[in-house]
């Protein structure tokens, strides 16, 4: 069960370049330091998720979708607001990130494995099982730089999917591998479903979270701006990039007729 | 349709919500998966470092076995007459030297880079981030204690014929320990903040090298500059390992205790400094 109410978190830009020592302490010593400005980047998100539900989050780059998934998992924390996840949460990380390149695909498991908060021997137990849904038996003692990129995004998916969290969740990482992997891949996607795991699911394919999810949430600028049944909410969202883009056309028709 | 703050499947799920406890999701000081996490984290390090060879501990000894030689032919017969005349002794005062601040400098030089290094890592998933130090410090404490250590051993039973005085070197040992681990999780802290910390640092580990009589002998320091060189722990802890391995009488004890109060002070402000700093670090990473 995920319970975000209130949710509003502000960052700290990066436009500025004082993260170094040396200029910081010149800036004060002139005293021209600032205040780091601050950015919303959730604004007053309420979010309840209920337990086996598959929930898709869609919107515009930089809305606050990958921000709201690392809210859950608890990355951040939030300005203010309570954030109340029940169940152990699996982030599918994307290509590679929690990976060691230069260490091999059987280290690599125990490594992700402990990171998704697996103990050591779960992680024995299940490794051949990982290694065989991935498909990567005869690699295990390979380098994971010596796999092509396609196998590295197998063995994620393998090790997350089997990690046997309570939540999972997936920020545009599911197209992964081959035809014949994708296939295996969303069997198991529909093997979770069915095993009542929690999937949220960050995503521009909007025609994958109207097939797959119970769900849509459209969010922007920080904000929800609709949640629903998924044909709805993604239809309601694509009206409204075309029309923003039709006013848009229009403006810059005016602009250049003038 | 546009509400603001739309809650999903409002209904069981909210009632119950309103029942539950309020989870603050508050760093707490030791996490429950740090043991399993540091563990991970030490074995990768030693794997990617010894790439399942016994030749990785030789050379961590060898270097500064090679070193200590090399110091030993330019400054040995200057610096001999402090050493009972024994160049030898000289070279196994600067073995000590080298691997015991070379372990210090070492590990806290890696911990200041280590947060930024896995910045990616740490936006995906949620780990304790004292990991990263302490297994780097692990990982080098592990690789002091398989590889130089041993020879330290041999040069004190060789030199005094004591094990007793084995025995007393866990206290240095554990003293320069609290003291790297505290240092380093200090500087990986504000290696999040500023990126230039690891020049910087480079800077205050030479000067820490200098002030710490690894190829000198404490006795040509000026007397004043001695008082100054106290504060600087690693001073204290060095000359407290020497003392007890190659002294012919066993020093006095509160050089020792001295070094141990001021590891296990480095230990405590780097833990509360770490601890102060950890929630600002997402918006740097």
């Amino acid at each position: 069960m995920i319970s975000l109410r209130n949710v509003t978190l502000e960052r700290r830009t990066r436009e500025e370049f004082d993260d170094d020592l040396k200029s910081r302490a010149l800036s004060l010593f002139t005293g021209r330091d600032r205040r780091p400005r601050r950015k919303r980047v959730l604004d007053d998100v309420s979010l309840e998720i209920e337990d086996g539900a598959k929930v898709g989050l869609i919107g515009p780059n930089g809305a606050g979708k990958s921000t709201i998934l690392k809210v859950i998992s608890s990355v951040l924390t939030p300005t203010s607001g309570t954030v109340d996840v029940r169940g152990r949460v699996a982030p599918l990380l994307e290509l590679g990130a929690g990976f060691n390149p230069e260490l091999s695909v059987v280290d690599n498991v125990a490594l992700y494995g402990v990171l998704l908060g697996l103990d050591r021997r779960t992680i024995d137990a299940r490794l051949e099982a990982i290694l065989h849904f991935a498909e990567l038996e005869e690699y295990r003692r390979y380098p994971v730089r010596a796999l092509s990129s396609g196998m590295t995004a197998r063995l994620g998916f393998a090790i997350a999917t089997d990690a046997d969290a309570d939540i999972l969740l997936v920020d545009e990482a599911l197209a992964v591998g081959d035809e014949s992997f994708r296939a295996k891949s969303r069997a198991r996607i529909d093997a979770l479903w069915h095993a009542h795991r929690t999937v949220v699911i960050v995503s521009h394919d909007l025609a994958l979270v109207r097939a797959t999810c119970e769900r849509a949430v459209w969010i922007d600028r920080g904000r929800i701006m609709a949640s629903g049944p998924p044909g709805e909410v993604v239809d309601n969202y694509v009206r409204s990039v075309d029309q923003a883009a039709t006013l848009a056309l229009a403006r810059a028709r005016n602009g250049a007729g003038r | 349709m546009f509400r603001r703050g739309d809650t999903l499947d409002a209904g069981p799920s909210a009632r119950r919500a309103q029942r539950s406890r309020v989870v603050t999701q508050r760093w707490a000081l030791v996490d429950d998966r740090l043991v399993d996490v540091v563990g991970v984290l030490f074995s990768q390090n030693i794997k990617i470092r010894y790439r399942g060879s016994v030749l990785g501990i030789v050379w961590s000894a060898l270097n500064p076995l090679v070193m200590a030689t090399v110091y030993s032919a330019v400054f040995g017969r200057t610096f001999a007459p402090y050493y009972g005349g024994s160049v030898v002794l000289y070279g196994c005062t600067v073995f000590i030297g080298l691997s015991l601040v070379g372990f210090f400098v070492a590990s806290t030089s890696e911990c200041s880079t280590i947060l930024v290094q896995n910045g990616g890592l740490i936006n995906k998933v949620r780990v304790p981030l004292e990991a990263f130090p302490l297994a780097t410090i692990a990982a080098h404490a592990f690789q002091l204690i398989a590889g130089a250590l041993p020879i330290v051993v041999v040069i004190s039973l060789v030199v005094n014929h004591d094990p007793l005085r084995v025995l007393l070197l866990v206290i240095p040992l554990a003293a320069l320990l609290m003291l790297t681990a505290g240092v380093g999780i200090l500087v990986s802290a504000a290696g999040v903040f500023f990126r230039d910390v690891p020049h910087l640092y480079e800077l205050a580990t030479f000067l820490l090298w200098v002030t710490s009589p690894v190829f000198y002998p404490v006795a040509i320091v000026p007397h004043p500059l001695v008082h100054v060189l106290i504060f600087n722990p690693l001073f204290v802890i060095l000359r407290s390992a020497l003392d007890i391995v190659i002294a012919p009488v066993l020093p006095a004890p509160w050089l020792p205790m001295l070094g141990f109060a001021e590891g296990a002070l480095a230990l405590a402000v780097g833990i509360a400094a770490f601890a102060a700093m950890r929630p600002r670090f997402m918006d740097h990473l």
